[in-house]
């Protein structure tokens, strides 16, 4: 089926090659072990500093009857998996766990197409390209309170400008209760996640295809490899590396987003939008069960972890390749 | 074989993290000299004007009658309770802590909060409902000294022009809700959010109606129920109630899509700066005649954190004594709009600001949220608002939501 | 010639046509500024008679935190940058098990809630006396910031050919100096790209202003912006002034950056 090869750059295609000059150059310098180390050290000692504690601190939590009072008294006796049962027992948990599901897939799902749709759009060459490409990162600037609020008044189901034209254009005869109804509420709050996303897809699968050699698409040209099939055999391979570490981190922020949905909707109405984010929050600071809410994070990171690790294999693969 | 070598580098910058803490420890909190206070540190929420400065006006007052310099923090009110456990995990909490009153309890439970009884402050001559909430186990931990609480706001031009009489009854609210309800505007208006804001707004129905927090699934509280219900179901009230702040219920009221709305007097000063739109307050009304209207009591209470300088914690109390005293009640409740809690000052009070008169009335019969439960009220507002919403998504009757929303 | 020309101009016009949609919302903030209210409640769809109090307020209130926003911003970017770098590049380059670990390492960080972090940096700064300060806030960004163009960064330089850097330890550069006068160079689109993440980021971060700040002195604009968001009263028109006049500076630095990411930055250097 694979009518023209895959054309990669020269850096990952020459790796063989590669190999034995690496070998060579070890023997040569000597002190490089150290100048390796001091590539990394900067990095380690910052991530273990910021990071370190916090990890710990959050995994024991997890394990202990922490409440209020152990702010106070910093007593707070270990209750072995007591709070994973209670969370996972909760009434809402299920609910919590599908809507963590369909808010980060729909999310991911969008985000991620519209965002490359968007990007080899904007990779072409137009007047003001550049510009318009920039101001797509205006939704980032503004403070999430604001956009939340803005977003919460272009729903409304009355007096919103979203239900007013779309009735205005003949689309809809009733308005549509966007976050008044538990059946529409979560597709909104998706909605607006997706327009927070967009920008960040686009401006990374953006600066991926500028990496891209354009000789590779002159030589698919020769080929015969031209649009849909350039974008199979060049442009998405090249792509891979960029799109997959997007993909990642587009998992582990998605699952835990919170603000969004505590400024569109507070997980209503009825719980309709409750996730594990929103339920680990309003364990930790509405009811103050911090054990219950640390273990509600620690499964999510969990979710998020079995992620990383088919992400790690995958890299692993495509740099042995 | 990589997971021992993770847990090594966290162990070590564990250690790391728990021998900073170590060594900053002896400095701290020893800056003033002796013991004569110089200066105290405070913690609030008031972090927007005008409150912001009225209320430094009377923290200033207090500080120079007692030679004192303050050290104010303030923070959003949402955030106010992450930051009181940060500084409490770390030793650092403020000489004076602002606290919402059903907080107070809470806090109270957790061993923080120096009993002010000891310190020459008493509960006499204060609203009921204002002590029940600043006590615990007996002593006072905290004391408000303006309080306020939300009652019936209506806009008299569209009352009048529709010819409408500001309700008693809630058959007479439910008939001039719907009278007044016209296209591109509802009769009523009031907050029925996934908050405890939600919550606050449904207790005058609940408590006026003899319902109780200590009994959520009586008929009683029920009926309440089924008055939030039949509002939005007849189209009076919008079924936005559900996402509405008590700030969005304002600013439909202001706007002119609302009538009529369940709200409080803080709103006052704005209010005030939209001269076109005409209002009036009364008292929410009661189910059949013959009941009493009864609010939640709202506003803040001063408490002082324990402290190992007696000294420090002393003058502290002695500046919550301060922002109590009749004078700094007085200054807060005129200028803030809120009502004083000396109940003494009350017919003077409502002299100087008429438009308060309605609140007054109001709080004269009104409870503390956590008069009954305690530190147990916030697991009943939760149920409440989760009831409500239950309510008024239609995904269960006024009579099964509160059992619904209790897990069962 | 003529016909590519039409093209162009068509697909200016789509271009402008998708940020219409896109920043629709922002359009409506706008709109929202321009009202008393600070909301569209009775807003028609142009602001035929705007209010300018709302800016009045945010220009003279809000000044100072926008400073305090853009150094805190640019910090986190020049230290991200200068951490993350060296480290991407051997993690995409060098062959070692510890490569496994440490993308596991940065992957995890990123998924701890963001509280925690900034519960733990709470105490450690108290000590350290880092609390109200401008490199306080730096280093607790660059928490989202390193991780982040480590991953970003590395994710480039993974393509970058061995065979240029070989050269130039051929003409006895060291891995130091090659680093710096070529992967460097030839990454300029990743370092453009991780560093705007990286303002943007900062740029809008609540929680380590909020937490690590106990006075006055030291306050960005998204915790300024609170000082019009009260517990019972919010100002809206002011909160909506506040975020359109803070994202103009912001807005033009992101242009500027933007324009620096050229087409096929590795292909021009192999040739």
């Amino acid at each position: 089926m694979v009518h023209a090869p895959t054309l990669t750059k020269a850096g990952t295609s020459d790796a063989p090659s590669a190999e034995p000059s690496r070998r060579r150059r070890g023997r040569r310098h000597r002190g490089e072990d150290l100048t390796k180390i001091l590539f990394v050290l900067p990095a380690a000692a910052a991530m273990i500093a910021l990071f370190g504690y916090p990890v710990v601190k959050n995994l024991l939590m997890s394990l202990q009857d922490y409440t209020l009072k152990t702010f106070f008294t910093g007593a707070a006796p270990f209750v072995g998996l007591d709070n994973y049962v209670a969370v996972v027992e909760h009434q809402l948990f299920s609910k919590a766990m599908v809507n963590t599901a369909l808010f980060t897939i729909g999310s991911i799902v969008f985000q991620f197409v519209i965002g490359l749709a968007l990007a080899l759009f904007f990779n072409k060459r137009f007047a003001l390209g550049g510009i318009l490409r920039s101001l797509l990162l205006l939704p980032w600037l503004l403070p999430l309170i604001v956009s939340s609020a803005t977003w919460r008044s272009i729903l409304e189901q009355d007096s919103g400008i979203l239900n007013r034209s779309l009735a205005w254009l003949g689309v809809i005869d009733e308005p549509v209760p966007w976050l008044n109804s538990p059946s529409f509420a979560l597709i909104a709050v998706i909605g607006v996640n997706i327009w927070i996303g967009i920008p960040f897809n686009v401006t990374l699968l953006y600066s991926g295809l500028k990496e891209i050699p354009g000789e590779l698409y002159e030589a698919g040209a020769l080929d015969g490899a031209t649009g849909w099939n350039a974008f199979r055999h060049i442009t998405w391979p090249n792509l891979r590396a960029v799109a997959s570490v997007l993909l990642m981190l587009g998992v582990v922020y998605t699952v835990k987003v919170l603000d969004v949905i505590l400024g569109m909707t507070g997980g209503g109405p009825a719980n309709a939008t409750q996730t594990l984010a929103t339920q680990s929050y309003e364990r930790s600071f509405i009811d103050f069960k911090f054990g219950q809410g640390a273990a509600l994070s620690n499964i999510l990171i969990a979710i998020s972890l079995v992620f990383a690790v088919l992400y790690l294999r995958g890299t692993r693969r495509a740099v042995d390749e | 074989m990589f997971s021992k070598r993770i847990s090594a580098a966290l162990a070590g910058a564990t250690a790391l993290s728990l021998a900073l803490a170590a060594c900053g420890d002896g400095g701290g909190s020893s800056s003033s000299s002796g013991d004569t206070v110089t200066s105290l540190s405070i913690l609030d929420y008031y972090n927007n004007d005008p409150d912001k400065t009225l209320v430094q006006q009377g923290l200033d007052a207090c500080a120079s009658q007692l030679g004192i310099t303050l050290q104010r923090e303030t923070v959003p009110g949402d955030t106010l309770i992450q930051k009181v456990l940060q500084q409490a995990s770390s030793k650092t909490l403020p000489d004076v802590l602002m606290l919402d009153n059903p907080d107070v309890q809470q806090i109270a439970a957790t061993g923080a909060l120096a009993p002010l009884n000891e310190m020459g402050l008493s509960g006499d001559g204060f609203a009921q409902g204002i002590v029940d909430a600043g006590s615990y186990d007996g002593k006072l931990y905290g004391l408000a000294p303006v309080t306020n609480t939300i009652a019936l706001f209506y806009n008299t031009k569209i009352l009048a022009d529709e010819g409408v009489q500001p309700p008693k009854t809630w058959d007479e609210l439910k008939a001039a809700a719907k009278k007044l309800t016209k296209p591109g505007r509802y009769g009523m208006a009031f907050n029925a959010n996934a908050t405890y804001e939600g919550s606050w707004q449904f207790l005058p129905p609940m408590w006026t109606n003899g319902g109780d927090e200590t009994d959520l699934t009586s008929p009683q509280v029920a009926e309440a129920l089924q008055l939030w219900v039949d509002l939005v179901q007849s189209g009076s009230a919008s079924k936005s109630v559900i996402n509405w702040t008590q700030g969005d219920v304002k600013d439909q009221f202001v706007a002119g899509k609302a009538a009529m709305m369940v709200n409080g007097p803080w709103n006052i000063p704005s209010l005030n700066e939209t001269p076109q739109v005409k209002w009036e307050v009364v008292q929410f009304p009661v189910n059949k005649t013959g009941q009493t209207p009864i609010a939640p009591l709202g506003g803040e209470a001063w408490t002082v954190p324990l402290n190992k300088e007696q000294a420090k914690q002393q003058k502290a109390a002695d500046f919550v004594k301060c922002l109590t005293s009749d004078e700094n009640e007085m200054r807060w409740a005129k200028s803030r709009f809120t009502v004083p809690t000396r109940t003494a000052l009350g017919p003077e009070h409502v002299k100087e600001v008429p438009s308060m008169k309605a609140f007054s009335e109001q709080v004269a019969n009104a409870r503390s949220r956590t008069g009954k439960l305690g530190d147990k009220w916030p697991d009943a507002a939760k149920v409440i608002y989760q009831a409500i919403q239950l309510a008024l998504t239609g995904q269960a009757t006024a009579q099964d939501a509160f059992k619904k929303a209790s897990g069962g | 010639m003529h016909e590519s020309q039409l093209r162009r101009t068509v697909y200016t016009a789509i271009g402008v046509l998708i940020l219409c949609v896109m920043l629709f919302p922002v359009y409506w903030m706008l709109n929202a500024s321009l009202q008393p209210s600070g909301n569209t409640l009775t807003a028609s769809f142009l602001p035929l008679d705007p209010s300018f109090a709302g800016y009045r307020r945010a220009i003279s209130e809000q000044g100072d935190n926008l400073i305090t926003s853009v150094i805190i911003a640019c910090g986190t970017v020049v230290l991200s940058l200068l951490v993350s770098a060296p480290c991407a590049y051997a993690l995409a380059q060098f062959r070692s098990r510890w490569v496994g670990i440490g993308l596991l390492a940065i992957l995890v960080s990123q998924m701890i809630p963001g509280i925690v972090i900034a519960n733990a940096l709470y105490t450690a700064y108290e000590n350290l006396g880092l609390l109200n300060s401008i490199p306080g806030l730096i280093v607790a960004n660059c928490s989202s910031g390193i991780p982040f163009a480590i991953l970003i960064l590395r994710s480039f330089m993974v393509s970058v050919p061995q065979s240029l850097v070989e050269a130039a330890r051929v003409d006895g550069a060291g891995l130091l100096r090659a680093f710096v006068s070529i992967v460097l160079p030839i990454s300029k689109n990743s370092l453009i790209t991780a560093g705007l993440f990286t303002f943007l980021f900062s740029w809008s971060d609540f929680l380590f202003a909020l937490t690590l700040t106990t006075k006055g002195g030291v306050r960005p604009v998204t915790l300024g912006i609170y000082q019009y968001l009260g517990t019972q009263v919010q100002n809206w028109n002011a909160v909506m002034a506040t975020a359109v006049l803070s994202a103009i500076p912001a807005i033009v630095l992101l242009i500027a950056a933007q324009k620096y990411i050229a087409a096929g930055a590795i292909g021009g250097a192999i040739k």
